[in-house]
């Protein structure tokens, strides 16, 4: 970058909100100067940098690429409205936070996938960076653009603007691709060359390699590749030894206040509950742990290079760590005397038990956070989440008994066969959960109840049993919420909702196919961006961006498919078989449960990998 | 016992607040390891003060901050463990044993030193100094919660001076009377009848009462 753009990006941090985003400098950044023959990979977070530094993908492969030789990473994030508005009036590009390169500098420009609803971010970074948005319309300049997490497992709706996909764990995979890239662009291989190349790796999908055909009705009649060598169907990848998986030990310490400013420790990946809605846990099966020893170790070294004041653990369900409660009491014993307090996030109520409640609280009292997810036992049954009401009753009166007075509880609309009886449930069991506070004595119970009842819209997702089924229409969403609106109406409860548009879009784009790329650029060229943010959010420009295409967003969101239709993401084998999820499906329909697998293999197809569950 | 840190913000950090500064320090203190006083309750902290608040925009050359201290440390290990453990726009420049019943930090600032280095042309408005400097009183407008509130400036400017294109100031900075940078800049520009020139400012150092360096006394 140019001295007179470095002082342009001054003049900008002057006028924009919150100049700290964009300052870069962090305890722990890694500033590498770049030698003769290095690959230089910008990794793009589309949200701002608030959300960006609290994710943990990020600071793991940051980690992991700045320890490779001849690998330099970078971070640059959304910026805000006024920053982009600066950055296009100066026409300065958007640039690294390490060292303020230019995006369009950067041989690989990678995004992580995190939402459906941040994808106009990418294209507006892209633009904002000097990049031309569409694939085809790089050169051999260009920088190489990739984009992996768990969006990635569709990746059809971006397959027009991204180079190359990596699908499942990313650890091994980007250091393979990035080390290909490198190496071939030294030799100066092409760009076709390179990309084809890194269809040959596992877990690598080059949609330039492939090609879709439609039937009358809209559905795709086939997708197969066109360039002889590319994989018919592309596997994902999966980091088997997580114990020994790099981890890193020196967060990056923001200096303004980030969403999770704490020390987040993954004890787990993957979830064997089964939860028939949850892509996540479907996505990031198989079940692998951290010993330990490991996380003590891990700890013990980002409590020493951080400065953090706390810690907590991640996975996606944590109440299922075996030797949850030894964790929580060794971390506590270990950091008490550096005052370092641990917090339980993302609880399964049926694992809550009283003594590790008291354990969190002894250190620190936050709010008390349960998923239910849906208002009756025969629905719970339906989206197989194993909890009863017992469970739940039981967790928050302990809650209660022992001090706290803050609950929040989690639900669903519009799941699977849904009637008004389970929304009834909803409002039965926010009022239970009130009772049971008044029913602790008032001398022992913490004043001040606050009971908030969270509810979203179920958005089905590609790669869940719930794959096929059609999300209720705008107008039945917003009559279930006024309805739930009126029936919380109950003293000490809130009721939030959320947004049925943006749920609504969600569910177009999750699974959508490759002309939902033309729908996603018409919608950025409307001005649609930070859609996510509320005050951003234009759900009339995207309505328009769909009728432009030519595109029925119902054909998308609403529509039932069929087990036979050949769906978009049909190519990617994700680790759970399509005969599973389908049988999933079946059960649900029939309210059938489905055990968590580690007690007995359910045969989710994982099994198909080599050395995954085998113990 | 109490020490004093006499720290620089790097122009890097210009940006930051107030706030987020006195995080990094508290956690660049933990990181530390030195044997620094915390809070009780339930979010032990340590009781840092900074001796004034750093403008938001601005970087600092010789900010003061002052740590209570469980132990008594020679002030030259305190400032190598903790530039150990600082990012790089933050550098500890010496630290000194303070007793403590001595008055804080914040409470013995007086005044401040600034200087400007002007992004725009700014020639008229150096040129402009001397004459400016002449008034008996120079009227600004301080926001406060009850809305604007008008006073007199003058007498919150002790010296103001350029050197090779740059602007140099010292300024009052106490509870009785402050003279911000900016509106020191706005009134000059206001007085030479042009638009205030866009300008990268450094606090180069705190004052006590006799002018002398705060960390001097």
């Amino acid at each position: 970058m140019s001295l007179s753009d470095l002082m342009l990006i001054e003049r900008l941090l002057d006028e924009v909100e919150k100049p700290a985003r964009y300052l870069g400098g962090e305890m722990n950044a890694i500033i590498k100067e770049k030698q003769p023959g290095d690959l230089r990979f910008a990794f793009c977070f589309p949200d701002t940098y608030e959300i960006a530094m609290s994710h943990l993908g990020m600071k793991i492969l940051y980690d992991i690429l700045n320890a490779q030789p001849h690998i330099i990473c970078e971070r640059v994030c959304m910026p805000w409205v006024d920053m982009i508005e600066g950055l296009r009036r100066e026409q300065v590009s958007l640039f690294s936070l390490e060292t303020r390169t230019s995006l369009h500098a950067f041989d690989i420009v990678g995004f992580t996938l995190q939402y459906e609803m941040s994808f106009t971010n990418i294209l507006e970074m892209l633009d904002l960076g000097g990049i031309k948005q569409r694939n085809e319309d790089r050169g051999e300049s260009d920088p190489i653009v990739v984009a992996g997490g768990p969006n990635a497992a569709n990746p059809e709706p971006l397959s027009m603007f991204i180079d190359a996909f990596m699908m499942g764990d990313g650890e091994s995979l980007i250091v393979e691709l990035s080390q290909t890239v490198r190496t071939m662009r030294q030799t100066g291989a092409r760009r076709e060359e390179i990309l084809y190349a890194l269809s040959k790796i596992e877990g690598v999908y080059v949609p330039r390699f492939y090609e879709a055909a439609y039937n009358k009705d809209g559905t795709l009649a086939c997708f197969s590749p066109n360039r002889q060598g590319a994989p018919e169907s592309v596997r994902k990848r999966i980091e088997l030894d997580l114990e020994n998986a790099p981890y890193p030990t020196g967060f990056l310490v923001p200096y303004t206040q980030i969403i999770h400013d704490r020390i987040v420790l993954e004890i787990m990946r993957g979830c064997t509950r089964g939860c028939r809605f949850c892509q996540a846990g479907m996505l990031y099966r198989p079940v692998r742990e951290r010993s330990l020893d490991r996380l003590y170790g891990l700890a013990e070294k980002l409590v020493q290079n951080t400065g953090y004041e706390e810690i907590s653990l991640s996975s996606l369900s944590s109440g299922d760590y075996p030797c949850l409660e030894e964790l929580i009491q060794g971390l506590m014993e270990r950091f008490r005397e550096k005052r370092v307090s641990v917090s339980l996030p993302s609880m399964r109520l049926d694992s809550l038990v009283k003594q590790s409640l008291e354990e969190t609280s002894q250190v620190k009292k936050s709010g008390l956070t349960l998923a239910p997810e849906a208002g009756t036992q025969r629905l719970r049954d339906v989206i197989n989440k194993g909890v009863t009401e017992e469970d739940l009753m039981r967790a928050v009166t302990d809650a209660f008994e022992s001090g706290w007075s803050a609950v929040k509880l989690y639900f669903m609309i519009g799941l699977p066969t849904e009637t008004q009886e389970d929304l009834e449930g909803i409002a039965d069991l926010a009022k239970k959960v009130v009772d049971c506070y008044y029913r602790v004595p008032k001398q022992q119970r913490a004043p001040g109840l606050r009971v908030t009842v969270s509810v979203s819209t179920f958005v089905p997702k590609p790669f869940t049993p719930f794959q096929w089924f059609g999300q209720d229409d705008l107008e039945t969403i917003r009559g279930k919420q006024a309805f739930l609106r009126d029936r919380l109406r109950i003293k000490g409860v809130q009721f939030n909702w959320h947004d049925a548009e943006l749920s609504f879009l969600e569910a177009c784009v999750a699974r959508g196919d490759r002309r939902m790329g033309e729908v996603i650029l018409a919608a950025w060229r409307s001005g649609c961006r930070l859609d996510s943010w509320r005050e951003h959010f234009k759900f009339a420009n995207w309505l328009k961006a769909f009728e432009e295409c030519g595109l029925d967003p119902a054909f998308y969101a609403n529509r039932l498919r069929e087990y036979s239709e050949i769906l978009p993401w049909s190519f990617v084998d994700i680790g759970v078989t399509g005969k599973y999820l389908q049988l999933e499906d079946e059960r649900a329909r029939a309210g059938i449960v489905t055990p968590d697998c580690r007690g007995d293999c359910q045969g989710c197809g994982l099994r198909r990998f080599e050395g995954v569950c085998t113990a | 016992m109490k020490m004093w840190v006499v720290f620089s913000v790097g122009q890097r950090l210009r940006h930051i607040g107030h706030l987020d500064l006195m995080r990094a320090m508290q956690r660049a203190l933990r990181r530390s390891g030195l044997d620094v006083c915390y809070s009780q309750g339930f979010s032990p902290h340590i009781n840092l003060s900074l001796a004034s608040p750093l403008p938001v925009g601005m970087a600092g050359d010789r900010e003061v901050m002052e740590v209570p201290m469980q132990s008594l440390i020679p002030p030259e290990t305190f400032k190598q463990r903790l530039n150990d453990a600082l990012p790089i726009a933050l550098r500890v420049i010496s630290c000194h044993h303070r007793p403590d019943d001595e008055q804080a930090a914040m409470a013995q600032v007086c005044a401040a030193q600034y200087v400007f280095e002007f992004m725009d042309d700014a020639d008229r408005l150096l040129a402009g100094v001397p004459e400016y400097l002449k008034r008996v009183s120079i009227p600004a407008i301080r926001k406060s919660k009850k809305g604007d509130v008008a006073f007199d400036i003058r007498p919150l400017i002790f010296n103001l001076f350029t050197k090779e294109g740059k602007l140099y100031a010292t300024l009052a900075l106490s509870q009785t009377g402050t003279a911000k940078p900016l509106t020191v800049l706005e009134t000059l520009a206001d007085f030479v009848g042009i638009p205030t020139p866009r300008a990268i400012a450094t606090r180069t150092g705190l004052l006590t009462s006799c002018f002398g360096p705060l960390e001097a006394i």
